[in-house]
């Protein structure tokens, strides 16, 4: 039976439309920029020095706290520079430049075999360690360290490690393509992340908009579950398609019924989720003894002919305008170039800007595609609080917001909001919900934290 | 190169598509007015339609000195739900005036769509049953009803003949002939499966939810069951109760004007009091007021309620049951 959450949620077009194209590989450009800020949490501290030699895989930076991650050296050559360059919205970050060398040398003791390797190692340490150490992190959008998440806080268990496969946001197909091309692999990541959560039940899942992945993945699945018994706690389960069911919080109420707490975390009601391609990443980190320093992309848009829409393989590290250009220049009818989902995705304010571990595509809007309309009067339809996935009431808390009621914001919960646009994509008056009710959560989280933190003092 | 905060796609749902909707919907209750009515039906909806859309351009342009905004399309559905609103007999002036009472006072004093706290074309309609008192109960085709002086009701509706004697004693009949010697009323009172039928479009497009409308209607039909029992009324339990359902103006009232988004409560719950306060106060006035159709009050009464509704009903939220 097809599950979906309860509260909300919208029906954007999928345009799933590079939703066949192939994943191909990208290949390395003649310098490659490695951003020190690829994960969530603090940026990683260089290890190597100005002229330095780098071979591919080889630790460049390692973790400057305990959120945060190694970062390895997309390619072989010469480290040219350490220095702040502009990410994607035009802030600036520590990047590390290496000019690429003619021929790869890989670092020692990563197999870069192709074949699969399905033995489960028993040393739950050790994945651990596999897993941190070769830098991955969430590629679901928050880049998350992805060792953190699977070691819950004393006292908490996993009951269920749900992979996310839900890719809802509308055009990305990449998580689509490895489900395809990398079903096996997926789910071996699978397994290595249950053996670390204690053997907790795994569930895969996939929208219905993705009929190709659902049966590539249950294929595979049963081709494991025949070899061995470690992948007899896996199922895979369909969605019925809905926008945001990718969001760790609607995931967790579709397939498990439970809702995490206002201001909770996933594993309070025994839930750990890891995207696909976080799935791919572990095992690639585990068995391969492989850094994460490539990940699928999707290039696509309305404005863009069948034949130019691509999923590529690409390595951390390559200008934005590099990818572009080498997948036939930007487009002319391309009035916005958006790094993700166009629902919760960023509008890139630089092209030269360079990928990282959790870049997911370029997304080329038209003009008449994105561009806002005037606002006009709220006309009190309630249609945002309706598609709201967390229950909250848009119209409210902008009103709240405009006129700094702060107590008001919070005891409606302003706090809550996922940020994934639903109130804003659904109001017919064109208000922008959202722009108001991000500025306000982020003022109310503040307030939050400094009245806990005088709390304790 | 174009750069904002997500999201970066809009639904294309407007307001006007929404009045759009809100209109298509009212069209099968005024093709058949006008059907049955003629000419002067549809000389009043012009009327109305024109004097409405103008004095919220003239406010607009030489008031307010904003942008104009009749491009929402609200305007026309208050001239609609108007004009249906009262008798077809009614001199075309006194329409122009409640289009200046419901545009000019009721919407555009407190700063036009959606802040506004009555639904104006209700306000404007008992503007007018106030001021005009002759005008607006004086009938061309029909002089008594059931509830003697006319303000609203007169008789059952074609689908409440249907209930009460089967569709055998229609079948022969002039359908014309028919519906003007059986029914009366404004043009909006006319059909009930005219207006059941907006209904339907307005769910089956999601402008509306059923909920407001649902519990106007089961309060409705429970009042009136208790109250036939006890009273016992000639016509009988059942023909009492389908009687006050789809006569008057309930169902224009509790399908277009109590679910008007501006004046009813945002949340489900929320509309289930109200369309249960719509309900009492309805049966309240009919059965022991002094007016004989209470609709127009009890939504205008309700509409005061809607902040204090609005303050203790919320949607549920994610995560704190």
């Amino acid at each position: 039976m097809k599950k979906t959450f309860k509260i909300g949620g919208v029906h954007p077009n999928d345009s799933k439309i590079s939703a066949s194209c192939k994943i191909e590989k990208l290949p390395l450009p003649k310098t490659v920029y490695v951003s020190m800020a690829q994960h969530l949490g603090a940026p990683a501290n260089p290890v190597v020095a100005v002229g330095d030699s780098v071979k591919t895989g080889q630790v460049i930076a390692e973790p400057a706290g305990f959120i945060s991650a190694f970062v390895h050296s997309p390619a072989t050559g010469i480290v040219k520079s350490i220095a702040p360059r502009q990410d994607l919205a035009g802030n600036w970050m520590n990047h590390i430049e290496i000019a690429v060398a003619e021929e790869e040398v890989w670092a020692e003791g990563i197999d870069v075999s192709p074949e699969i390797v399905t033995e489960i190692p028993a040393d739950t340490a050790f994945i651990v360690n596999r897993i941190k150490s070769n830098g991955v992190v969430g590629l679901g959008g928050a880049t998350f360290p992805t060792h953190v998440k699977l070691c819950p806080p004393p006292g908490k268990k996993a009951d269920c490690l749900i992979l996310n496969g839900a890719e809802c946001e509308p055009y990305l197909t990449s998580d689509n393509r490895i489900m395809i091309e990398r079903s096996q692999e997926i789910l071996i990541g699978a397994a290595l992340m249950q053996k670390v959560l204690g053997g907790c039940p795994a569930v895969v899942g996939i929208e219905d908009n993705k009929p190709e992945a659902i049966k590539a993945m249950s294929t595979a699945l049963d081709a494991l579950k025949a070899k061995s018994s470690d992948y007899s706690g896996i199922r895979i389960q369909i969605l019925k398609k809905k926008y945001p069911q990718g969001g760790e919080k609607q995931l967790i109420a579709a397939v498990m019924k439970r809702e995490v707490k206002s201001m909770g975390l996933p594993i309070d009601v025994g839930a750990v989720v890891q995207n696909v391609a976080t799935s791919l990443a572990v095992y690639e980190a585990v068995q391969k003894n492989m850094p994460l320093i490539t990940n699928t992309m999707t290039i696509t848009g309305d404005c863009l002919p069948q034949e130019r829409q691509h999923n590529y393989l690409f390595r951390i590290g390559m200008p934005l305008s590099y990818i572009a250009e080498y997948a036939g220049g930007v487009p002319q009818e391309a009035a916005k170039i958006v790094s993700g989902g166009p629902m919760m995705g960023k509008a890139i304010a630089n092209m030269d800007a360079c990928t990282v571990k959790g870049s997911s595509s370029l997304l080329y809007l038209t003009e008449k595609q994105t561009r806002r309309k005037a606002e006009s009067n709220c006309i009190r339809c309630g249609k945002c609080a309706d598609a709201c996935p967390m229950g909250l009431e848009p119209f409210l808390l902008n009103k709240c917001a405009k006129n700094g009621l702060m107590d008001e914001l919070e005891q409606y919960s302003v706090q809550d909001c996922i940020e994934c646009g639903c109130c804003l994509y659904t109001c017919p008056a064109n208000i922008p919900l959202l722009d108001v009710i991000r500025l306000a959560k982020g003022d109310v989280i503040k307030i939050i934290r400094a009245r806990a933190a005088a709390q304790k003092k | 190169m174009i750069v904002s905060p997500s999201p970066h796609l809009h639904s294309s749902l407007s307001t006007r598509r929404l009045m759009a909707d809100v209109i298509i919907a009212l069209l099968p209750a005024v093709i058949l007015s006008c059907l049955l009515y003629g000419w002067k039906e549809l000389f009043l909806l012009g009327v109305s339609i024109v004097s409405c859309v103008g004095v919220e351009y003239l406010i607009n342009r030489f008031l307010l000195k904003k942008p104009c905004s009749v491009g929402d399309l609200s305007a026309v559905v208050t001239a609609v739900l108007l004009a249906l609103n009262v008798p077809v007999s009614c001199p075309w002036w006194v329409l122009t005036i409640g289009a200046i009472f419901a545009i000019g006072v009721v919407k555009m004093t407190f700063g036009g769509l959606g802040q506004n706290i009555f639904n104006p074309a209700i306000a404007a309609r008992v503007f007018l049953l106030l001021s005009f008192p002759t005008a607006m109960t004086s009938w061309d085709y029909i002089p008594t009803g059931l509830f003697g002086s006319v303000d609203a009701v007169s008789g059952p509706t074609l689908l409440g003949l249907v209930a009460e004697q089967g569709l055998d004693s229609v079948a022969g009949l002039d359908w014309k002939h028919l519906l003007i010697n059986t029914c009366g009323g404004s043009a909006g009172e006319l059909s009930a499966l005219a207006l059941i039928a907006g209904f339907v479009y307005l769910l089956a497009r999601k402008v509306i939810k059923p909920w407001i409308t649902l519990s106007i209607l089961g309060t409705v039909a429970i009042f009136a069951l208790v109250y036939a029992l006890v009273a016992q009324p000639a016509m009988g339990v059942g023909a009492f109760v389908a009687f006050h359902l789809l006569s008057g103006g309930l169902l224009l009232g509790s399908i277009f004007m109590a679910t008007d988004y501006v004046t009813s409560p945002m949340s489900d719950w929320g509309g289930v009091v109200y369309g249960v306060g719509i309900g009492l106060l309805t049966m309240l006035i009919r059965c022991f007021g002094a007016y004989p159709e209470g609709v127009s009050f009890a939504i205008l009464i309700m509409n005061m309620v809607v902040p204090l509704i609005n303050k203790g009903f919320h949607q549920r939220k994610y995560g704190r049951a």
